[in-house]
């Protein structure tokens, strides 16, 4: 089946809002909450679906406007079901001049003889900030199904100004390849990998060293200042709730640090403008009572 | 100049362009204990050649080689330099091959200046290229009438003996266990050299996560006796 999502977001005054939009079925694209709960947009993705199935194609079109700040949810858990040929998912993302986009979907499952495609194109102006998570776990782990998927192939790439700064390119195929041991998930059931892209990433990135120093339990990490302004987790672990918990909890920080930074690169730069503006009233006001004087002068009979 | 003897000299560990000083991530499993005896070295070095090399930088240099060989446009070669900068994620180890690129080509530069050799290194310098040491060992392997299948085999046979005096060193094992482990991956590195040009496109640059997270965890490893 192929379907289609596609979103326009836009600056309002002080509010984000949705402008055109289309979704067809088995997709729903509705506002999460009330729409003026907050200034930003609020999106969730629900599926009338159980999950992907054999020959499904999805097209996800997000287009975020000039200062928007946008949040895409998904709802559940992405179920692969078994397949013969595959799925396939191509994700485009526009993200214009400071503009914001948090997605941060829930984990993907693949069920048994799963093969899924997934392609991700990101393209963002100077200034505008990425904030992306994708986790990926062995499958049913209940009902047996550990690694039993086919090929699981993801491909994400983040173009800042038309210039290719990151490419991500995950294959998984637990047939050929030593899944479970070194290099792969090393006894693990779940990976995640999360993408801060944006002009404060070297500070998030300082932000991440303080905050991020201990070692836990339960989940293996590590983070790098990956490309030119972009910093990117990998993690580890067992349970998929817990990483999409940690994942969310990295992403609501990195969301709240942009509009922080955000709100005070335009404090400084409406305190510049106001001072230029002061400057440039007050040098107007001592050349006009210079002219005065000069006339005054003029005026005054000779000696 | 013979092309035997350049090989040898440029793929030779003591070379000096640092590649001693790197351990890409390896530190880190030895760190966490878990490569840690002789079996779990050859598993890692035998999966590192299988599933990480074959589609990461052996898959560059092929990539750099072929361009190289054709009618050489140095437009392409900054276009791959570019998808691999942008490949390479963990910090250290795009700095790692970005240093290899840089001293290698100034090396070769001062035996007898080579044009594309010089305009890739005043590329890098220069800001408008990353710098990758897979790149700039195919170019200069290719200039000088080394063959293909010769120039791979040595740039996966230094890889594996990086990664075989590293774990002679911090495992520690023997260095005759080190040698025998390098003898018995012949093979091996034989099969991915006939296979390397057949390599299904879509799969260049395939990540490993947890050998991407151990690179990364080594930025904050406390004690670290290798740059990466």
């Amino acid at each position: 089946m192929e379907s289609t999502i596609k979103i326009n977001a836009e600056r309002e005054g002080a509010y984000s809002v949705l402008k055109e939009s289309f979704h067809n079925a088995p997709y729903k694209l509705t506002h999460y909450g009330s729409p003026r709960a907050q200034k930003h947009l609020e999106m969730i993705i629900m599926s009338a679906s159980p999950g992907i199935m054999d020959g499904d194609m999805l097209t996800i079109d997000v287009n975020v406007k000039n200062d928007a700040h946008v949040k895409l949810f998904t709802q559940s858990f992405n179920k692969l079901h078994s397949m013969k040929n595959g799925a396939y998912q191509h994700t485009h993302m526009k993200l214009s001049a400071k503009s914001v986009l948090h997605y941060v979907p829930h984990p993907v499952t693949p069920f048994k003889d799963a093969i899924f495609y997934a392609s991700n194109r990101i393209d963002m102006a100077d200034d505008a900030t990425l904030i992306w998570g994708d986790i990926i776990s062995a499958g049913r782990i209940y009902m047996d199904e550990v690694f039993q998927f086919e090929k699981l192939h993801s491909r994400t790439e983040i173009f800042r100004n038309g210039r290719l700064i990151l490419t991500d390119n995950q294959c998984l195929m637990p047939k050929v390849q030593p899944i479970q041991k070194l290099l792969f998930f090393e006894s693990y059931t779940h990976q995640a990998t999360f993408m801060y892209s944006g002009p404060w990433a070297k500070a998030m990135k300082a932000e991440f060293d303080e905050i991020l120093s201990g070692e836990y339990e339960d989940i293996a990490f590590g983070f790098t200042y990956a490309a030119e302004d972009t910093l990117l987790l990998r993690a580890l672990g067992t349970d998929g709730e817990l990483l999409y918990s940690f994942l969310s909890m990295l992403g609501q920080m990195c969301w709240e640090f942009t509009l922080h930074e955000q709100s005070k690169r335009e404090e400084v730069r409406n305190n510049e403008v106001d001072k230029a503006e002061r400057e440039v009233s007050a040098d107007v006001l001592v050349k006009e009572s210079v002219t005065v004087k000069r006339r005054k002068v003029k005026k005054q009979p000779a000696a | 100049m013979n092309p035997l003897l350049t090989l040898l000299q440029i793929n030779d560990s003591v070379f000096p362009i640092g590649s001693f000083t790197h351990s890409y991530g390896l530190e880190t499993y030895i760190h966490k204990r878990i490569v840690h005896d002789v079996e779990s070295t050859r598993n890692y070095a035998e999966t590192m050649l299988k599933h990480s090399v074959y589609y990461n930088d052996a898959a560059f240099f092929s990539k750099a080689w072929e361009i190289c060989s054709g009618k050489f446009s140095m437009r392409k070669l900054i276009a791959l330099d570019t998808l691999v900068s942008s490949l390479k994620s963990p910090y250290e180890i795009r700095e790692a091959s970005r240093k290899l690129a840089i001293r290698l080509l100034k090396i070769v530069e001062s035996f007898k200046s080579l044009r594309r050799c010089k305009a890739y290194l005043e590329a890098i310098q220069g800001g408008t290229a990353g710098g990758h040491y897979a790149i700039a060992f195919a170019m200069y392997a290719q200039q000088q009438q080394i063959s293909y299948e010769d120039a791979l085999s040595a740039f996966y046979y230094n890889t594996l003996n990086g990664i075989v005096t590293n774990c002679a060193k911090l495992v520690p094992i023997s260095q005759t266990e080190g040698q025998k482990i390098l003898f018995s991956l012949q093979d091996l590195i034989k099969d991915l050299v006939a296979t390397q040009k057949d390599m299904d496109d879509a799969m260049l640059g395939n990540c490993c996560i947890a050998q991407d997270l151990r690179c990364m965890q080594h930025e904050k490893l406390y004690t670290r006796i290798y740059i990466s």
